[in-house]
Formats: C-alpha cells, structure tokens, sequence
C-alpha cells in the first residue's frame, strides 16, 4: 500500500454486511477514529434496520481558520449533491460531534454494480467533507471566473489545533504544509524524505506532477501570517496545482491527497523505520552466526542442551516427546 | 497534540489462526482477519551487493514496485498467493508464540495503516500474549510498537486473563478461575487467581481446531466421499464450522445417526476449483466425532490419550489448595474451538463426574468422622467466545486505570525495552 485510500474500511465493511443482511437487522453502536482525529460513530437498532446513523467529528481547527458551525465551508451543500435522498443532514448533530447524517438503506439504488459504488461514496466521506473548501478553491481554479478571493491566504485545518495554507492566484493554486512532527527521529527521516521527494519530483516520468519544493524556513507567501503558525520542526513543503491538475475526475484524487498528505508523510516514515529494523534484525542475525562459528566446540553442546529444555514448552515437542514414551 | 489518552486505546488480539482488532469500548472486534502476511520477497532476499550498490534500487524502481511495502494481510494475502506466484505467504505466530518478526511488524503496520487507519501516535495500545510467551518475546513487542510505531503507551496483556475479564460485565468482577482456551494452533488450560496466571498449573496439550479438522478430513477421505483433495482440509474446516456438535454419549449418538439417517445426515454441495463441475457428499459420523477428539482423544492419536475434562482436574488439583474451590466454580472458555453445540455442557458433566468419585472415595475411607462439602463445578460459556480475549481487552482498555497500568513512552525511553518483562495487573478491577 503506497497512498491511503479515500474510503474508510471500517465503515465500508459495516455498511456492506448490512445492505446484505437487511432482514436480519441487529443492533449496531460503534465509534472509531481514523488518523489526524477523525471520529466516527455509527448507529443503528433493530426497529428499523433500514436506517444508520452516522456522526462525524473532525479535528479541531486552529484559531486561524475559519469554520462555520464546526464545519468547514460548502460542506453540507457538498454532502447533498454527492447523495441526494439516501442522506439526509440532522441539525443539531450528536454531542461532541460536528456532522450526524441519517442514512436510509432502502432508497439505495437497486442495481447491485452501482450500490457497491454508492456504499463506497458513502465510505468516503470524510473526503467530502473535510475536501470541500480545497473543492471549492480548485473549482475556482478551473472556472477562472471570480477573481474576489485572489492572492488572500487561506488556511485550512488537516491536524488537530494545526492547518496548512492555500494561495490562489489566477492561474494556479499554491498549497503549503507546515510538517510538524512529534518525535525527534520522525523529523530526522521525514526531512530527508522530503528532500528526496521533491529530487523524485525532478526526474523524466513526472515532468506532468504538480511542481514541489521543501524549504526548512517559510516561504514569502505565508509573510504576515501569525508566529504559532510558522514554526514547523520539519520544514515546509509547496505545491504548485494547474488547471490540469484537477481536470475532470482527477479532482477527487487531488483533494484527497493534499488533504492527507501529513498522514501519508508520516505512514511513510513508520514504513521506512520498520524496514530499517528487519535489515537491522537480519545484520544481528549474520553477526549472531559468525560468533556461532567462532565458539571453540566444547561450548557447543552445552548450547543445545539448554535449547532443548526451552523447547519443552512447546506443543510440537510434547508431540515428540510423547512419541518417544 | 495531546497524548492518547482521550482517545480510545486500540486492541489488538494476534491469535495463530486468526487476529482480531478494534478500538476499546466496541463490542465487537472491527477486523477479524487470518494471522498470514503475503511478501513480495523477490528483492527483498537479493543478497547485500557490494560492488553494484545501487542494483537493488534501480532493479525495484524499474519494475515498478517498492518492494517493503508490496505485501498483503489477511484475507487479500491469501487470494493474492493464489492467483500469482510472486507473493509467498508466512504465518508470523505458531503455536501461540510469535515465530517471525519480520512478518509480524509487517503485519501490525498493515493491521494499523490499512484497516484500523489510525495515527499509531494518537492511541494507547493494547496487545495481547499468550501465557507462556517469553518475556524476551514481550521486550521485542515493545521494541517494535515504541520505536517504529512511535505509541504513546502500550498493554501486554495475558490471553486468559483478558478471557476472564470478559465476563466481567455480564458476572460479578470474578477474576478467579480456568480458562480453557482452544484455538486453532494451541490448546491450554490456565488457571488464574485474583488475576494473577499460576504459572507452574498451567497445562497444555497437543490437541487444537486444526487436529479437529484434520480427523474430519481423514474420516472423509476413508469413507470414500468424493471431495477434491486439493480443497479437502478447507471443506474439512468449513463442515467443522457449520455442522460439528458435542453428543453425551457415543454409542447413543451412533444409534440415533443409524435409525434415522435422513435426519442426522447432512449434504455438502461444491464446486471443484481445477474444473468447476459441482459434486456433493453426505456429512455423517464426523458432526460428533469431530469434537470428540478433546474427550477421547484415542480415536485420533495414540501419541496423546488424556481427555480434556482430565487435563482440567489435573490441571484444578496441582493449583494452591485455597483456590480450588473457585477455580472449580468457575470455568471459562475461549477461542473459536470451543464453540460446538454443547461443548461446555459435556464439559461440565465429565468433570463433575471425577470431582464427584474423588469425593465419595475421601468419605469413604474416613468412614462419616468428616462430611465434606460439595465442589461446585461450573463451565461458563458466553455468546461471544469467538473473540473473548479481544471483548476482555475492549473491556480494560476502557477503563480509565488502564491508561495508569501502561507503560508510556517516556519509561520506555528512561528506562529502555526491559519494562515491557512485566505488566501489572490492573488494581481496580476485582
């Protein structure tokens, strides 16, 4: 697995196991959190089987952006487009939650191929709702019509109490992530990882990806934005986004993407520690047998032996063992 | 960001056969998946190349793959290795204990990346261990979650006794008594006092689901049914599954199958999987014999001919005298073995029987100066024995004691993988 994917497994797989077992309804009340703390909840009882209710609670955004009623802008518009009548919005949402849907599994459409696809929508919403104000940005980009919001910074939460920024001008969208990072060996590697990312950037079969650049001190478009917003342990990492790059269905791909793209920086940095640590695993294991090799033999049976009474323990060797009663 | 305390802790039971994990405070177990990793070790197993240095990288990049992350888990490692020849499968756990580290990271990175989905530095973490892993075993588990996985705290908890804890909300907080856990790799019987496993009581023995399956095939096969023999051991587990029971007693239950075999005798249709043509076979005897095999264990192996019911009572007489009585009354079982019809019934009746003759040949050798007491016996089973350990687990992550019980990141790093050797257990509980 190289990027993660929009739709939530979880949800998906409780949404799926109930579209196929609607006559038996049974009672349902789980709640999960993805990365960069998105909540979930779901709900359902056996009275009517046929109706979910699914709350969502995104991360709680920094001073510096601006929410409306605990909901990034065009969010709900976004939900009614994308599902119509299976959906509908409760107002006021669950305690400790920002968004309560209600969803009806009867007015799904009956066509097996397109209720997979519809359930997988239904998975994927956080990406429409947390997506929805970059949505708007690049829909902007694409129309090249209303010139209002134009070289005005905007900043937009992904991270608990942390946001990244966007910077519309009239041909291309620049987006900026502070990387910040707990964990003083995660900054060591996702700064180097990034440094290597955008060399990656640089070589023949991505001529057409948007351009990257990482710098370790802000870049001049982020000037006159707070302090607390400015200081990031690993650097900062631009995007420049074109037209072409959000033509057409790509746009769903690239909201998700630079909406996530922290936790991705940071699944890749888990990856690489743990690939570090088989190669370390296996060197120990070559240096293990070297020493084994050096052992004068009058040590070596004594090794066994002790091997041996360990391996008592084992279910396979009380097989034997009883074998050989 | 804050540490993980107000977030549900993760949990997270890695069993032989199957894992199952979730958040604390769910019922239920998000993903139950098989315990298999399937690698793409067609780069990773090059030897380290000194003079071409660089051979390996533009060999990976060339084809298009990133070789440490071009592997699958669960459910998608297996049908992976069955339509493509590059991936080979490796079972992390055997028998119980962690076999292969490698793969066991591997498999947590996918278990959290991919279907939990969650930020590993944002939740506790609680695992799960069987009773007799090494406490070498736990220092590597500690290793690998603090340092790759970078958590904020991390649970090593005792597989029986999560078991037990699981009938906590349902019972009084009984934290006394014998867990007899049969998975699919391991069988063992753990006594637990006030929490705490007696360690030197603990017994196991040789037979497991697997050994269930394997006699089912093998009557099968003798029988001449016509299943394919290339997907025999899986129709073999699936017949285990669906129509094996527990009878009391062998010589009825034989009497009742021949009077009436329309009743007892079931079909098993499928398709054979090289050409597709449909076949059937009757399912008789076995539905009983299957789990027969835990009380007479002859009829399978003559390596190993102790019944179960004998393993417990031997298992209850050699624990400390003041904890018998309890332990006695309260048997608990777990795993998915031992969720045959009736399972616990028949369990409960044989080692009655043996508690009950012990203690006729006790009054009768102090002819009437002392009336003993009757012994209690008690075989507990709840609906979700499947995944007990993981439900205990939900129970105790939620807690708010469990997050003083971890050990956090700053000891860890204070004091280095040797805290991980011991998990207190939990104060509040009982």
């Amino acid at each position: 697995m190289i990027l993660l994917q929009s739709p939530c497994r979880y949800l998906l797989q409780v949404l799926s196991t109930r579209v196929q077992n609607l006559d038996k309804g049974v009672e349902l009340d789980s709640q999960w959190v993805e990365f960069d703390d998105v909540r979930y909840h779901i709900q359902a009882t056996v009275k009517n089987p046929n109706l979910l209710l699914l709350s969502l609670s995104l991360p709680t955004p920094p001073p510096e952006t601006v929410f409306f009623g605990g909901l990034p802008q065009g969010a709900i518009e976004a939900i009614k487009a994308a599902y119509g009548v299976v959906l509908q919005v409760l107002d006021p949402p669950r305690d400790g939650y920002n968004l309560t849907v209600k969803l009806n599994l009867s007015k799904l459409p009956p066509d097996e191929d397109h209720k997979q696809a519809f359930l997988i929508k239904i998975a994927s919403i956080r990406e429409l709702v947390q997506g929805a104000p970059l949505r708007a940005v690049f829909k902007q980009l694409l129309s090249r019509g209303v010139k209002s919001d134009l070289n005005k910074i905007i900043s937009l939460v992904h991270r608990p109490n942390e946001s990244f920024f966007v910077f519309p001008q009239a041909d291309k969208v620049t987006v900026i992530f502070p990387m910040r990072f707990k964990d003083s060996i995660d900054t060591v590697l996702a700064t180097s990882f990034l440094q290597e990312f955008v060399e990656a950037r640089r070589t023949a079969g991505l001529n057409n990806a948007p351009p990257c650049l990482w710098s370790s001190s802000p870049p001049k478009e982020l000037e006159g934005s707070p302090d607390e917003a400015l200081s990031a342990n690993g650097g900062f990492v631009s995007f420049v986004i074109f037209p072409r790059h959000v033509e057409g269905r790509k746009l769903d791909r690239t909201v998700w993407s630079l909406s996530t793209f922290h936790a991705y920086v940071s699944y890749h940095v888990k990856c690489s520690e743990g690939f570090m640590h088989t190669r370390m695993r296996r060197r120990v294991e070559t240096l293990i047998e070297a020493l084994d090799r050096a052992k004068p033999d009058s040590e070596k049976p004594k090794n066994t032996e002790q091997t041996r009474s360990f391996r008592k323990l084992s279910i396979k060797d009380g097989r034997s063992n009883s074998n050989a009663k | 960001m804050d540490s993980g305390a107000s977030r549900p802790a993760v949990v997270i039971d890695n069993g032989t056969g199957y894992t199952k994990m979730g958040f604390a405070g769910n019922v239920e177990p998000c993903f139950i998946v098989p315990t298999v990793v399937a690698s793409n070790n067609s780069f990773l197993n090059q030897p380290r190349p000194n003079s071409t240095k660089n051979s390996n990288w533009i060999g990976q990049h060339n084809a298009g793959v990133m070789a440490d992350l071009d592997f699958y888990i669960g459910e998608e490692a297996l049908s992976r290795s069955k339509s493509s020849s590059t991936y080979s499968l490796s079972y992390p756990i055997k028998q119980g204990k962690v076999d292969d580290w490698d793969s066991m990271e591997r498999f947590w990175q996918h278990c959290i990346f991919n279907y939990l989905r969650c930020d590993p530095e944002d939740h506790y973490f609680c695992l799960t261990e069987s009773a007799l892993t090494a406490p070498e075993s736990r220092e590597y588990t500690g290793e690998i979650m603090f340092e790759t996985f970078n958590i904020p705290g991390l649970y090593i908890a005792v597989q029986p006794v999560l078991a037990l804890a699981a009938g906590y909300t349902t019972s009084k907080c009984e934290m006394t008594g014998v867990v007899v856990d049969v998975g699919d790799g391991a069988t063992h019987v753990v006594p637990v006092a006030d929490g705490y496993v007696i360690g030197s009581s603990i017994k196991s023995i040789p037979i497991a689901g697997k050994d269930v399956t394997r006699f089912i095939q093998q009557l099968m096969k003798e029988r001449g049914e016509h299943v394919p023999p290339e997907d025999s051991f899986d129709v073999a587990r699936r017949v285990k599954e669906m129509y094996c029971y527990t009878c009391s007693d062998i010589v009825k239950e034989f009497n009742k199958h021949d009077r009436e075999p329309a009743k007892y005798i079931k079909q098993w249709r499928g398709t054979k999987p090289k050409t597709g043509a449909p076949y059937s076979c009757d399912i008789g005897y076995e539905r009983f014999l299957g789990p027969e095999v835990f009380f007479n264990p002859e009829i399978y192996t003559s390596d190993f001919t102790t019944p179960l019911p004998t393993v417990i009572d031997k298992c209850i007489q050699s624990a400390p005298i003041d904890t018998r009585r309890a332990l006695y009354k309260n048997i608990v079982l777990s795993g998915g073995s031992t969720m045959f019809k009736d399972f616990s019934r028949r369990l409960q009746r044989d080692i009655k029987k043996i508690v009950d003759a012990r203690a006729l040949a006790s009054e009768a050798r102090l002819v009437g100066e002392i009336k003993s007491q009757p012994v209690e016996v008690n075989v507990v089973s709840h609906p979700i024995q499947r995944y007990a350990v993981w439900f205990g687990g939900s129970v105790l992550a939620s807690t708010p004691e469990f997050f003083t019980a971890c050990h956090t990141k700053a000891e860890y790093e204070e004091c280095g993988a040797s805290i991980c050797r011991t998990n207190p257990v939990f104060k509040g509980m009982y």
